[in-house]
């Protein structure tokens, strides 16, 4: 790999941070807004659902995110704070469907301590004002003026330190504060103060109240008639204002999120830690309060975010597991539960760890992740690419066409299945049983090939074979109609509608025909200088009885033509170029925009964009999709239409965003595909393939594909065994039954086919799994899994004792083969010149395989390396070790065979706090912080004193905004070795907002392009709410900010794809490069992830 | 307060406790929930169309004065300020007009006593409208006021000053 990285997002952050309710989009639209970290999706609440609108992507990792509306504003504003202190307030303008920045600022400040329990960003009731907590003791304020429009800001101090929690409070007529804070006894109160505007400071709020629960750390503010605000703890809920007080007691918890359901603010939903739904009411009379009760609605994810839509239906957003959107029965079901689950929405947030396996062994890796926490914890298994459910298979050989057909025109579904041979034709179909039979149709003629069949109006089927078309009754069953080629003449290739035959013979004749009701007629003749390839009339128009036009490919000039219905006028001549005829033809429509594409013998495929009116031909575009030929054919999923590409690599094509998108399907190869919509099996497709004839269903089309395994429990860590096709985790679960929380933790065997725990090996009390390796020993040919641990005792600060645990999987089974105390955690795991290298606290030792007398064996400390705060996190290459310390960046060992010592190497003497290391190459490294940076160091080998030589020199730095938990080397697609994309090496990222990144080594010509593609999209494509992606790329932790430097921004890149062509064509001018060339260029970067 | 939340609990402990278990009995709290017509279909469509990417190629840069910035006084300097104003306001004749224009002039002075040099007074009154003001102070002045702007404080005087005059012409 080398210093030039391109990092690109496969799959977007998933994790709900933040999510509220509102009338964004219009005055008269009830949207829910969602924040994912560094997205924000826009919802409309809708009488069918939740209708997706727009995904929006911020250049800053989101801290805060309210709604507010100012006096005289028909529709709600939205307030985003970022965690680098940028704020920006959004509105949204319904005629330009853009989001139009009203105010912005930067809000840091050059003094001050960030606050510990995360920042803090309020908007006032009454539109007065906008606070902020950011730093320890400060309170920023940005007033309002009374135009709604925001005025300088300015800082007060606050007293308190210590702030978990402030809002503000309804009905007051100065904007009023309540702050629950934690004083330097560790005990909680809360304080309200009246921000004087004018002044610039504080007055002494109407109340306050000392001694509250010790775990309090969530304030509700109760809107009027009541106001006040609710005082949310660990064992107890108060209500206070300034002449009431009410409390009521409940069973310990930590409420995690709140939402509220009535405008006037007399319920709210709490989500606890567990994943507990309760309802508290606040029972009032009139407008006293007269007290608290509270509820247990039932179990939903653990929740981070809860927003009460409407009509008994909420979204429930989490870091920890699937958000989801529930209702809220009237009447418990069976099991006492009063929330019914509509929908989940996956989130893969967090990833611990992950690992890449191929489990198909189609050369194509899989992600499998541990993903979620607590209770909600799974592993996912996310591949590229689109899968096919079989539900029936048939060995048939030497397939050469299939089209399914119906019995009658108007029914929905499927009946027959034409399979056609190089000397006959076979007819299956649907009988009672649901299973598929051979029968037989009177009319068709079925000892001879088929070149198409396709249902016809009036109840008609339509056959063509090498001489004749017939017209089939689809009721009889018997032949209505025959028309026959002209003698001496073959027919080659043909096409049908509903309405209309078109067919080619040799010699270059086009023949037109139409369909009546019993009747052929052959409607227009004329001859082509060249023999035609392939056809199509695939009905794109308004009518979808009959089409306009008629593409034509064509032999000798290799172009393909547009030629109009039914007069057969040529109206557009496209040659194609090259020397690779044109073998499949198909007019389609995606999204409103009508295309032409043509697929070549060579496996690449063109696509135009069709202007229906004039048949003119622009866009072209060209891609690689396999080697062999390609035969395009259209099928419906879910309502869409989509085109299968059937060849030595599969694909579907489909749009989005109207733009094209290639999803490879996971099948090996597929000669032809057609269409079979039947009652038992809805929206099926048949596929021959490889000699076999198979019914599935076709997944969702979309690029990533994830599935779930809710483990009930926390995995950790995560490793597969090749050659037991076997996994390992680490895992833990929380007891919630017992008295006190306690949890327990194992060493899990599962299979890689079922994912079912098939082994378990429970680790000792307080003991827990660190790190698991699946490794050989140098003179011993079993494969074993090895797994470290850790003696966690509530008394100590770091853990003096841990294990490494060497099991082999026998017959399913975990087998324990040798253990060795160590003293301390053993936080990674690694092979090394078949020894076991392991990082235990701040000291790397490397332990050899050694035989005892009994046959057995056992390891042996060999040798070790001192000097880390804690190595965490490390990797090994030849005899190099690379380790990521807790806080001391990466250093470089070596392991010296003669003298068996580790010694270290170089070291990068930045202060960086590791959360993963990857060895790119021999002399570059690639780490991941805690500010959300990675960075690139190189060994500096030709230095010239030992100085330079012992330090890693910092070679790329870039802002990810992502923490990062685990760099793997491999690659989410299927690599093509004809493209130059397939020779780029990749490494695969997981983080904490459950995305799954790649980290691209480019070419230093390929970089030096991206990055000026780059530098121009910056200045077309500008940050939502005023941000700026080249601050937010910049490198920043407490010490520094830096401009990224030798890392690239993919998602930006990418998203050149998504531009108007007019602005393509701007940034085609300045860079002086064709946009096709540009295109091409980016579409081949997407196939990267 | 403390004793308010113990004393209480006891009873209502039991009280909560019997509810809960009792089960059935969030039913009459879950009556009359909120509705607009929303989720109002028997069938909730989970596939209600694709979301969209939002691409941004206008400027969204917002009219300058709503980039907002932190008023720079220092806390304190600013609470001596309001007990000086409180000594003064013994004339309130003046409180009006001064509130009013409170805004510029209030920032003009606190820059002044911000900065420690006191040439800074004269030229924070003034807009740092001409060259030759500007040529008459040293870098570390001129990147300092280029910081307050929010500009780039690298490079030569001459491009310093140029930048600063850019900014404010």
């Amino acid at each position: 790999m080398s210093i030039w990285n391109y990092v690109v997002t496969a799959h977007k952050p998933t994790n709900v941070t933040h999510s509220c309710v509102g009338n964004f989009t219009g005055p008269q639209e009830l949207n829910l807004i969602v924040a994912k970290c560094t997205r924000i999706e826009i919802h409309l609440l809708s009488p069918q659902g939740l209708q997706p609108m727009l995904d929006v992507p911020i250049y800053g990792r989101i801290a805060t995110l309210e709604l507010f509306r100012p006096h005289g504003e028909t529709q709600d504003l939205l307030f985003i704070a970022t965690e680098r202190y940028k704020f920006c307030v959004l509105q949204w303008d319904a005629e330009t469907g853009e989001v139009i920045t009203r105010a912005m600022g930067d809000v840091s400040d050059r003094i001050g301590r960030p606050t510990d329990n995360g920042q803090i960003g309020i908007v006032d009731p009454d539109c007065r004002l906008i606070g902020l907590h950011l730093y320890d003791g400060l309170f920023k304020v940005i007033p309002f003026d009374n135009k709604g429009q925001l005025k300088e800001a300015f800082n007060i101090r606050l007293e308190e330190l210590q702030v978990l929690d402030i809002k503000f409070l309804y009905g007051c007529p100065k904007p009023t504060i309540v702050v629950l804070y934690q004083d330097n006894k560790d005990a909680r109160h809360v304080k309200t103060y009246e921000v004087a505007l004018k002044d610039k400071d504080f007055v002494e709020g109407p109340w306050s109240q000392n001694n509250l629960d010790n775990g309090a750390d969530l304030l509700i503010p109760v809107p009027p008639p009541l106001c006040g605000v609710l005082i949310i703890g660990e064992e107890t809920i108060v209500y206070c204002s300034a002449s009431t007080f009410k409390a009521i007691p409940i069973r310990p918890s930590i409420t995690r999120a709140y939402g509220r359901v009535d405008a006037d603010g007399s319920r709210y939903l709490l989500g606890d830690h567990n994943g507990l739904l309760h309802l508290l009411v606040i029972t009032h009379e009139k407008e006293k309060v007269t007290g608290l009760k509270i509820e247990l609605l039932g179990e939903t994810s653990i929740a981070s975010s809860i927003s009460y839509l409407d009509n008994a239906v909420v979204f429930v957003g989490s870091s920890y597991g699937d958000s989801q959107l529930i209702k809220l029965n009237l009447q418990p079901d069976a099991k006492g539960s009063y929330v019914e689950v509509l929908e989940r929405y996956v989130n893969l947030g967090p990833i611990v760890d992950f690992c890449v396996v191929d489990l198909e062994r189609q050369g194509q890796g899989q992600v499998v992740t541990c993903s979620g926490a607590y209770k909600d914890g799974s592993l996912r298994i996310v591949r590229n690419g689109i899968g096919i459910n079989e539900q029936a298979s048939v060995e048939l050989q030497g397939i050469k066409g299939m089209w399914s057909l119906r019995s009658a025109t108007d029914d929905p579904y499927d009946t027959f299945l034409v399979v056609s041979f190089i000397s006959e034709t076979r007819i299956l179909a649907m009988n009672i049983e649901d299973e598929l039979e051979e029968i037989e149709i009177e009319g068709f003629c079925s000892d001879i090939e088929t070149l198409f069949c396709h249902d016809a109006a009036y109840d008609q089927l339509v056959q063509v074979t090498s001489s004749t078309v017939r017209l089939v009754s689809s009721t009889t069953r018997e032949l209505r109609n025959e028309w026959f080629a002209p003698e001496g003449y073959s027919i080659n290739v043909a096409t049908a509608n509903v309405t209309q035959v078109l067919l080619a013979t040799g010699g270059g004749h086009l023949i037109y025909l139409e369909i009546g009701d019993g009747v052929l007629t052959e409607v227009k003749h004329t001859q082509l200088e060249y023999d035609i390839s392939c056809l199509d009339i695939n009905p794109i128009g308004d009518n979808q009885n009959c089409s306009q036009l008629a593409a034509v490919g064509m032999w000798t000039d290799i172009s393909v033509r547009i030629f109009s219905l039914p007069d057969m006028n040529l109206i557009t001549k496209e040659h194609l170029g090259g020397e690779i005829i044109p073998r499949s033809v198909l007019l389609c429509s995606f999204e409103g925009i009508s295309y032409l594409l043509c697929a070549l013998g060579d496996g690449h495929l063109l696509n135009f964009v069709l202007n229906t009116s004039n048949g003119e031909l622009t866009d072209r575009k060209k891609v690689s999709l396999g080697t062999q030929p390609i035969t395009l054919r259209t099928f419906s999923s879910k309502n869409t239409t989509h085109v299968f590409a059937a060849s030595d690599r599969p694909t579907v094509i489909y749009s989005s965003n109207k733009k094209l998108l290639y999803s490879n399907v996971n099948l090996k190869e597929v000669s032809h595909m057609c269409p079979f919509n039947t009652a038992a099996f809805p929206d099926s497709l048949a596929i021959a393939k490889e000699g076999e004839l198979t019914i599935g269903t076709i997944d969702d089309i979309q690029k990533l594909h994830i599935r779930s395994i809710p483990l009930g429990e926390h995995a950790r860590r995560i490793c597969h065994q090749e050659q037991t096709r076997t996994f390992a985790i680490c895992s833990l679960k929380y007891n919630q039954s017992a008295a006190d929380d306690s949890e327990m933790h194992f060493v899990r065997l599962l299979d890689d086919q079922t994912f079912e725990f098939i082994s378990t090996y429970p680790l000792d009390q307080f003991e827990c799994g660190c790190s698991v390796l699946s490794c050989s020993f140098s003179d011993d040919t079993n494969v074993y899994y090895c797994v470290g641990t850790a003696y966690v005792m509530p008394e100590e600060n770091e853990p003096t004792k841990g294990r490494i645990l060497v099991f082999a999987v026998e017959d399913g089974k975990l087998q324990l083969i040798a253990e060795k105390e160590t003293k301390g955690a053993v936080y990674s795991l690694n092979a090394f010149n078949g020894k076991l290298l392991a990082a235990i606290n701040q000291k790397i030792q490397l332990y050899k395989w050694m035989p005892r007398d009994d046959a057995t064996h056992e390891l042996q400390s060999e040798c070790g390396h001192h000097g880390h705060i804690l190595a965490l996190y490390v990797q090994t290459r030849g005899d190099f070790i690379v380790v990521g310390d807790l806080m001391k960046s990466i250093s470089l060992l070596i392991y010296k065979h003669e003298e068996g010592a580790i010694e270290e190497r170089a070291r990068d003497y930045n202060a960086n706090w590791m959360s993963a290391v990857e060895i790119l190459d021999d002399d570059i490294y690639l780490g991941a912080e805690n500010n959300f940076n990675l960075f690139t160091v190189r060994k500096n080998s030709e230095g010239a004193t030992d100085e330079e030589r012992g330090r890693l020199e910092v070679v790329g730095e870039y802002h990810l905004g992502e923490f990062v938990n685990r760099f793997r080397h491999g690659s989410l697609v299927m690599r093509l070795p004809d493209s130059d994309v397939g020779q780029i090496p990749t490494v695969i990222f997981g983080t904490v907002n459950g995305v799954i990144g790649v980290i691209a080594s480019l070419p230093h010509e390929q970089y030096v392009f991206l990055e000026k593609l780059q530098m121009n999209l910056r200045k077309v494509i500008k940050g939502v709410g005023g941000l700026s992606h080249e601050q937010w790329r910049s490198f920043y932790n407490e010490k520094k900010t830096v401009d990224a430097k030798n890392f690239l921004d993919g998602d930006l890149i990418e998203s050149f794809l998504d531009l108007s062509r007019n602005r393509m064509e701007e940034i085609s001018k300045a860079m002086s490069i064709p946009v096709d060339e540009l295109m091409k260029r980016v579409e081949e970067l997407t196939r990267l992830h | 307060m403390d004793g308010g939340c113990s004393a209480s609990s006891p009873s209502e402990l039991g009280n909560a406790q019997a509810t809960s278990d009792g089960g059935g009995g969030a039913s009459k709290f879950l009556a009359n929930l909120p509705s607009r017509g929303n989720f109002s279909s028997t069938v909730l469509s989970s596939n209600l169309g694709g979301t969209r990417v939002y691409i941004c190629h206008r400027n969204t840069a917002p009219p300058d004065d709503q980039i907002i910035r932190t008023n720079q006084t220092n806390i304190l300097i600013r609470s001596l300020m309001l007990m000086k104003q409180k000594g003064d306001s013994g004339s309130k004749d003046g409180k009006g007009a001064a509130a009013s224009s409170q805004g510029s002039r209030k920032r003009a002075a606190e820059k002044a006593l911000d900065g420690k040099a006191a040439g800074k007074k004269a030229l924070s009154s003034t807009q740092h409208g001409s060259s030759q003001e500007l040529q008459s102070l040293t870098v570390e002045k001129l990147r300092a006021l280029l910081r307050d702007k929010g500009l780039s404080a690298t490079g030569r005087k001459d491009e310093l000053i140029a930048r600063l005059r850019g900014a404010n012409g």
